[in-house]
């Protein structure tokens, strides 16, 4: 943490070449946040962009009471959630949204299964999903999911307990579907 | 046999961990004697399965250069800050209470002619024909020019006020 506020404290003093230590080291989180609110890779790309861009220029403002990682996310989180209220003129429905996943060497029914916990996950709100994401990640605790989300602790317990609630009902449902379908 | 709300919470917290001692055997025991409740718990295992191989995303490979070749493009902000904003919508709305005031009190009421031909150059002297005198409705004007600062005022109160305060919210953790 030192080593990470003495960095900071180069950058601000003008050394501006050393912030690419911290896009390097943050850079994947935040576009994860990103894309798990957006749904479109070249969106959250640029949203995360935007996001280290605007914390570079406010990194006067940041106050060293949170880590520099929370502080960040939660622009990343801001900036997301911007880019999507602004994304009024290419709005997809919610039962119509393409989601993307990677095959990979994953057996025929893990995809499948993958495919529909994406499907369910998609119907969720970017808060939730966002939350659900960070916590299945495991490098947060639930205060910093709240710091991030700008949420209560107990809020975010709560709504990751009902997100994974209703992507079990919606797995059980779609399972049940396909099964009645064979 | 359905599984009520509180049921499932109960689940959960079993399966992440947080039923401790005598709470987690009674549970553990009443699981034994519900078939659906072992259902439910077998439906959440497979789905806690699957999240955990959530992965992080990677961004493309040029992210960290881009990001740094646009550091220098970010749009310069205004030098006008937080407290002139204030001072200014303060000023305006002082302009604009004075200018309701005085209309209110009849200061402006009346029509007044601004003769031209008068004021300027004698007719037939220098021009030969007048020039066509003008009608200065005093109470409307003031009334345009309030209104005109209430607009301004609403600008300033939204560039200069809002706008930074929430900008400042969302950069504070």
């Amino acid at each position: 943490m030192t080593n990470e506020y003495s960095l900071i404290d180069q950058i601000l003093a003008g050394e501006q070449h050393l912030y690419t230590e911290l896009v390097n080291r943050y850079k994947s989180y935040a576009f994860t946040i990103a894309h798990k609110i957006l749904e479109n890779r070249p969106e959250a790309e640029e949203a995360a962009q935007d996001a280290f861009i605007k914390a570079y220029h406010h990194l006067k403002s940041f106050n060293r009471e949170s880590k520099f990682s929370t502080w960040l996310y939660r622009i990343a989180f801001n900036t997301a959630i911007s880019y999507k209220r602004k994304r009024k003129a290419s709005f997809q429905s919610i039962e119509n949204v393409i989601v993307e996943y990677e095959p990979g060497e994953d057996s025929l029914e893990r995809t499948d299964k993958k495919l529909f916990i994406n499907q369910a996950m998609s119907k969720l709100n970017e808060t939730d999903r966002l939350a659900l994401n960070l916590f299945y990640l495991q490098e947060f605790s639930l205060e910093e999911i709240a710091d991030i989300t700008g949420m209560q602790a107990n809020t975010v317990k709560v709504r990751v307990h009902r997100a994974r609630q209703r992507l079990a009902d919606e797995l059980k449902s779609v399972l049940q579907k396909e099964a009645l379908t064979l | 046999m359905k599984i009520s709300q509180a049921q499932d919470d109960k689940l959960f917290e079993y399966m992440d961990g947080g039923l401790k001692g005598i709470e987690k055997e009674n549970f553990e025991q009443l699981l034994k004697t519900t078939p659906a409740l072992q259902a439910r718990l077998e439906e959440l295992r497979k789905l806690d399965a699957e999240l955990r191989t959530i992965k992080l995303e990677q961004p493309s490979k040029n992210f960290t250069q881009r990001v740094m070749s646009k550091l220098d493009q970010y749009p310069v902000r205004s030098n006008f800050s937080f407290r002139n904003g204030i001072i200014l919508l303060a000023g305006v709305l002082v302009a604009v209470g004075i200018g309701s005031l005085l209309v209110a009190g009849g200061v402006f009421d009346g029509t007044n002619t601004i003769d031209l031909n008068q004021t300027i150059v004698p007719v037939n002297k220098y021009i030969e024909k007048p020039i066509p005198t003008f009608n200065i409705d005093g109470k409307l004007m003031v009334n345009i020019i309030i209104l005109l600062n209430l607009a301004l005022a609403f600008l300033v109160l939204d560039r200069a006020i809002l706008k930074p305060w929430f900008e400042r919210r969302r950069m504070s953790v």
